[in-house]
């Protein structure tokens, strides 16, 4: 065995040692810090993988008995797992102990742990699928062992199932896969032809889409990841979701022989509907950690675009923008994980601080808790794709390689990329939007409840992971161009020569976006511009409300932020509202305001079908009468009709 | 040559404030009145510099930062854009979605501080003011995509350069690009008929609702900032979607003159054009990503 399969496999079994830990009384924060350690290793295992283009372990094979190993490409996902979850599992010692069922909740973090890099470590068919499953079920049972009123319940339930029925589609595609002998062998599928390969495509799309968030596959995600506890959210929306898009990347980039057309414009339109829908519905949702799941929805698209982009250009004949193309959705994929996880982690440490997640029941917390505020200021302005942090530079390079894809002929294609251009930027500008939403609602203004006037800063774990992950994104934003070569070498058909490593993103048809040096500008400038300005101050006044004393009840809401939004796209998002208002003595006396947008692919797909569904049922149970007689009359009846289909000839 | 196109970038941070002036009194004369004269901005921008700023209570860091930053975005910005096909070397690269992402920086500044205020007219037009930006965003995505073609770079010098002699203008790509740059240049300067700069009513205000708490040396920079979005989109429009010759000094003296006719075009259209319902505006926009969008695949299936 290589030395870094050695210490793989001595960072894993650290994980199993912290898992036990923690499951013991009174251990809890030493076996979460334990874990933390199993993870380091691991992520400078999966940091050497990637850079030093190593092997350990067996490689890719068809044959049906467990093996295990690590590639450049498992590198790349095992380090971004490692640079997530490590900051997660100091946050979560401070965070998890005290809570219900904390023990349990640490020790399954644990096997989720283990469950996530088996699948990146996954070297034949049964490893996979054993592990994709535990991947699935034990988060929905630390769920489970955290909290089990009837709302998480059903919740869990809808995740199990939805992503059971579409987690079909993986197990189709990989054991199809396996039946030509074609995992890690593209040439065996294209000797099988084409219909093998249009079925692994789609099959595979659908059944890692599910577990992605692609919509309409999206359902469980914002259902299941707000009810989850703080660390966990962190790592299903952080990592579960990539692990699915790691495994849609190894079989339609890796496996599939010749990728069709179709698939580069099927994907760039799943990227489309996924990314738009994602962010329209975060920016309607009240609660932060609802509007952090469907923030994820629209990330996921984002990525799919990039692959989108990576297959149309590499089907126009263009290498090198198809290699870019790739690696900025791996980036994207990087980039996402960590501002989500700092999200996801913030918000927990909101709900602990002032006990909601309501959108319109924070506010003020900035001062209040300046390192989680000012970390989570840096998440929002990541998430939003804002200069010169990580958000913007995957942006720029997904805009690039839609932009590059719109060069080329057939002109549909082109359209197609076109199209996808200006959906993305459109999605930028309501990701910009929709975080403007949620920092000013929860770190600037007035503090809208007691609570918030109240909050501190959490303890010094929790911050340290929240700072640590703030740093991440600050630091990613500014050297991108030292990554990206790294990463387009994954892309299919790359070597490693061909790229040469600059600071800044320098990259043939474009403009060069210098990180760095733009951060340093804008930096340089605003400083200079704030001492020019001076601080000569007049004695605070308040705000202006044409005269009328500043009451809290003039401030703003979510609701009341986005109308203007809301008005315009009225025919898509189909907002619900209920007002009453009481009138006594011709004057009103009180009103009060409700208003919610439900999910539109709830109300027009899976509504409608969950009624047809119970309908068909109750026909079919119309036959079950119970009374034996009738039975009895059935038997008879497929008798006769048996018998007169083989008098007939038909049998 | 990129010297000279250095010093009239940096010269850009200094006159950017005669452009609105210019359409001010440009407007005024066409309206039938005197006016104000083009320097009008910067006497104001001396009067305010001299006063104290006010900070409205409760108010933070957010609040404060604001200005300057929104002010370095923008004369990075001014940085990025070519003077008659050239540009100085500013370690900013001279990239076109760059220059996306820097505006879109400042909008999320002012947006923000306008939360830090929590006053209820800085929020109405902070959110009406991103409301546009969604489709605004996408429309300038799109126009830069057609001048990006003939080009094959978003490099804003190569883009200018493509754009320079008078051939591109027998492709009708070039002309549904042209169409949606203008609408880009409205929204991002705020002219009627989607915002009016002019208005003192704070509930019809747009860009200027999120400067409302502002003053003095604050309001100064901000004031600024609105005439550099002015400078950045024209001079841009020039040099990507006019006419213009291909060699440095008569580009850059051609460029002068459209964007001068442009700020006239500007005086013009407030003249006579009321503003808008602000829910109409997103049909306006979208209708000039289609034709975008048409422009596009009108140059790749005319390309040979």
């Amino acid at each position: 065995m290589s030395a870094l399969g050695g210490v793989a496999l001595a960072g894993a079994l650290t994980i199993v040692i912290g898992g036990g830990v923690a499951a013991m009384r009174d251990r809890l924060r030493a076996g979460l810090l334990v874990q933390a350690a199993g993870m380091t290793l691991l992520g400078v295992v999966g940091l050497l993988a990637l850079t030093d283009g190593e092997r350990a372990g067996s490689a890719f094979r068809s044959a049906v008995a467990p093996a295990l190993g690590l590639d450049p490409l498992s590198g790349f996902f095992l380090a971004v797992l490692g640079l997530t979850a490590v900051p997660t599992l100091v946050f979560a010692r401070d965070y998890l102990p005290g809570s219900s069922g904390d023990r349990g909740v640490g020790a399954l973090t644990a096997g989720f742990l283990l469950a996530l890099v088996g699948v990146l470590a996954a070297r034949d068919v049964t490893t996979f699928l054993a592990f994709w499953e535990l991947m699935t079920l034990l988060p929905a049972a630390a769920i489970l062992v955290a909290k089990r009123d009837a709302a998480v319940r059903s919740a869990v339930y809808a995740y199990l199932g939805i992503t059971h029925v579409g987690g079909a589609g993986v197990w189709i595609a990989l054991l199809v896969l396996q039946h030509h002998g074609a995992i890690g062998d593209p040439a065996a599928l294209a000797a099988a032809g084409s219909g093998a390969q249009t079925l692994v495509a789609i099959a595979a799309s659908v059944g890692f889409g599910t577990k992605a968030g692609f919509i309409p596959l999206h359902s469980w995600l914002p259902r299941a990841h707000p009810v989850a506890p703080a660390h966990l959210s962190a790592l299903m929306s952080g990592m579960m979701i990539k692990v699915a898009l790691y495994g849609l990347i190894r079989v339609e980039f890796q496996w599939l022989g010749a990728t069709p057309r179709w698939l580069g414009i099927a994907l760039v339109t799943v990227g489309v509907v996924s990314s738009l829908g994602g962010v329209l519905w975060a920016l309607v949702q009240q609660d932060l950690k609802r509007l952090l799941a469907y923030s994820s929805i629209e990330n996921v698209g984002i990525v799919a675009l990039g692959l989108g982009a990576s297959l149309l250009l590499a089907d126009a004949g263009s290498r090198i923008w198809a290699a870019i193309a790739f690696a900025a959705a791996l980036l994207h994929i990087a980039n996402h994980a960590t501002f989500k996880t700092l999200l996801f982690l913030v918000a927990g440490a909101f709900e602990r601080a002032v006990g909601s997640l309501d959108l319109d029941h924070l506010g003020g917390l900035l001062r209040r808790m300046p390192w989680t505020g000012g970390a989570f200021l840096i998440g929002s302005m990541a998430i939003a794709g804002l200069p010169p942090l990580n958000g913007f530079a995957s942006e720029w390079l997904t805009l690039q390689s839609l932009l590059h894809a719109a060069l080329h002929r057939p002109v549909g294609v082109a359209l197609v990329a076109g199209a996808a251009l200006g959906a993305l930027a459109a999605t930028a500008a309501l990701a910009l939007l929709c975080f403007v939403k949620v920092v000013g609602l929860a770190l600037l203004g007035a503090p809208r409840r007691a609570e918030c006037a109240a909050a501190v800063d959490p303890a010094v774990g929790m911050r340290a992971g929240m700072v640590v992950l703030a740093s991440a994104c600050v630091v990613l934003g500014l050297i991108p161009g030292l990554v990206l070569p790294t990463l387009m070498s994954l892309a299919p058909g790359a070597r490693h020569s061909q790229f040469t490593r600059h600071l800044g993103l320098s990259l043939p048809g474009t403009g060069a976006y210098p990180a760095l040096a733009v951060a340093v500008v804008l930096a340089l400038l605003t400083a200079g511009l704030t001492r020019l300005r001076g601080s000569r101050r007049s004695a605070p006044a308040p705000s202006w409300a044409c005269g009328q004393p500043v009451v809290p009840a003039l401030g703003w809401t979510s609701a009341g932020f986005t109308k203007p939004l809301r008005l315009v796209l009225e025919s898509v998002l189909r907002p619900q509202r209920t007002i009453e208002v009481r009138e006594g003595g011709g004057m009103v006396q009180e009103s009060t305001y409700a208003g919610h947008v439900p999910s539109l692919v709830d109300t027009v797909l899976y509504e409608p079908t969950i009624r047809a569904g119970l309908r068909a049922a109750t026909v079919a149970r119309r036959l079950q009468t119970g009374n034996i007689r009738t039975y009895a009359a059935y038997l008879l009846g497929l008798v006769i009709g048996l018998l007169l289909l083989a008098r007939t000839g038909v049998l | 040559m990129n010297i000279a196109a250095a010093v009239g970038q940096l010269l850009g941070v200094v006159l950017a404030p005669l452009l609105p002036g210019l359409i001010q009194t440009l407007k005024a004369r066409l309206q039938g009145r005197r006016g104000p004269s083009p320097l009008q901005p910067y006497r104001t921008l001396r009067r305010l510099w001299s006063k104290s700023a006010v900070d409205p209570e409760g108010t933070g860091v957010v609040y404060r930062l604001a200005p300057p930053l929104i002010v370095a975005c923008l004369i990075a910005a001014v940085l990025l854009v070519p003077l008659g096909g050239r540009a100085g070397s500013f370690g900013l690269g001279h990239d076109a979605l760059v220059l996306v992402g820097l505006l879109a920086l400042a909008r999320f500044t002012a947006a923000t501080a306008a939360w830090d205020t929590g006053n209820g007219f800085a929020l109405m037009g902070a959110a009406r003011d991103l409301m546009i930006a969604v489709f605004g965003e996408a429309l300038l995505l799109l126009a830069l995509l057609v001048a990006a073609l003939p080009a094959h770079s978003t490099d804003l010098r190569a883009m200018s350069t493509a754009a320079a002699g008078g051939q591109i203008w027998s492709a009708p790509a070039h002309w549904c690009g042209a169409f949606a740059f203008a609408l880009v240049i409205l929204v991002e300067t705020g002219r009627q008929p989607i915002d009016s700069p002019d208005t003192h009513l704070e509930l019809t205000m747009i860009h200027e609702g999120p400067l409302l708490e502002y003053a003095g040396r604050d309001l100064a920079l901000l004031h600024w900032a609105a005439a550099a979005r002015h400078w950045v989109v024209l001079v841009l429009g020039a040099g990507l979607f006019l006419p213009h010759p291909r060699g440095f000094a008569a580009s850059l003296g051609v460029e002068v003159a459209e964007v001068i006719a442009l700020c006239t075009a500007l005086a013009l259209v407030e003249t006579s054009e009321a503003k808008m319902r602000i829910l109409r505006v997103p049909l306006l926009l979208g209708l000039g990503c289609a034709i975008a969008l048409a422009g596009a695949g009108l140059s790749i299936g005319g390309a040979t």
